[in-house]
């Protein structure tokens, strides 16, 4: 059940909302409160990550099937073409490997581009996309990503888990089924992998009321997304800077 | 102010609290670096609860990244001269 102190506000006040989490909160977030912590942390992820790719709010209000429109919420957060070199010196066999793949490639193709040519210096680039969309049977939200090359070519998990701090890859290890695994995008219905939600809400309710100063303070639900993202984005290699966290930025 | 931040290398007192099912720590304070990275804390934890994996939480709502230092995370969430650090053991996913 959820019992939050919420206050009914247009996304458009964003600035003004107060609500918080009482001590009862079960760790949900609602579709309007998605939107409104979406807002919130795309700002200041822009503000504080200069150097990064920007989220943006994708609008799709076709959505998921078979939801009721209270539940639904029309759209989901976006963020690609973030780039991870993949050093030589890290993992000497992998990228060997796919160098000549590469060089069998171009020569049939017959094109010598400076992208292949990049490979011969023992770094090859991986792109990521990360999309956070809002799980309407779990009410929190869930990462969805893909991966691949810079010619293409969609990564295989056992390929994505190089990427990987090494912290994720032994949860990957123990937990096969359970942590990260490939499913249908709910908005484009193409497999993408996700990071599984169900221990979400019991982890979130540790991290906003745990701690005595926001108990006491009381979080604001507009970071939830901040809050959640300092956890889910060091499973996929993400830092969320100190700054973003800050009440008043 | 100015100087506390500047000055990296000073000690940082660590207080380390017990969340959920986590085993409670005989000693629940210690010193450490400035320019240390807050993954020596969650080592130190993982070590000392016996986890392969263990969920680190600080004030505010926040996991920092093991790669902080922590005289940045006390600079920003630091109480009382110490930076509060919760400890869970490992997280479920699924």
């Amino acid at each position: 059940m959820v019992v939050c102190l919420y206050i009914a506000k247009t996304s458009s006040q964003v600035g003004k909302i107060m609500s918080c989490f009482s001590s009862s909160w079960d760790g949900t977030l609602s579709p309007n409160d998605f939107s409104v912590a979406a807002r919130v942390f795309t700002e200041r992820w822009e503000r504080n990550n200069s150097s990064s790719p920007s989220w943006f709010w994708v609008n799709s209000p076709k959505g998921p099937p078979f939801l009721a429109s209270s539940q639904h919420v029309d759209g989901y957060l976006s963020l690609e073409n973030m780039c991870v070199l993949v050093s030589a010196e890290d993992n000497n066999e992998e990228v060997s490997c796919t160098v000549e793949e590469e060089a069998g490639f171009s020569e049939i193709e017959g094109a010598a581009d400076s992208a292949t040519l990049v490979q011969s210096n023992h770094h090859e680039a991986h792109y990521y996309d990360f999309h956070i969309v809002y799980s309407a049977s779990y009410r929190v939200p869930v990462l969805y990503f893909r991966a691949y090359c810079s010619d293409g070519r969609p990564l295989l998990l056992n390929e994505i888990e190089k990427d990987l701090p090494a912290c994720s890859s032994k949860v990957l290890l123990e937990t096969k089924w359970t942590f990260i695994t490939q499913e249908e995008h709910p908005f484009l219905n193409r497999p993408w992998y996700k990071l599984h939600p169900c221990g979400t809400r019991e982890w979130m309710k540790l991290l906003c009321l745990g701690d005595e100063v926001a108990a006491k303070n009381g979080l604001a639900i507009e970071l939830y997304l901040v809050s959640w993202f300092s956890v889910v984005g060091q499973v996929v290699g993400l830092k969320t800077p100190l700054e973003m966290v800050k009440k008043s930025v | 102010m100015e100087n506390e931040s500047q000055d990296s290398a000073r000690k940082v007192i660590i207080q380390l609290k017990a969340t959920a099912d986590a085993p409670i720590l005989k000693q629940k304070k210690f010193k450490m670096l400035g320019t240390d990275k807050f993954a020596k804390v969650i080592d130190f934890l993982r070590r000392q609860i016996h986890r392969e994996t263990v969920f680190v939480y600080i004030n505010s709502a926040f996991s920092p990244n093991p790669d902080e230092l922590v005289i940045d995370l006390f600079n920003n969430f630091g109480v009382d001269g110490k930076l509060l650090v919760n400890y869970a053991c490992s997280v479920a996913w699924g």
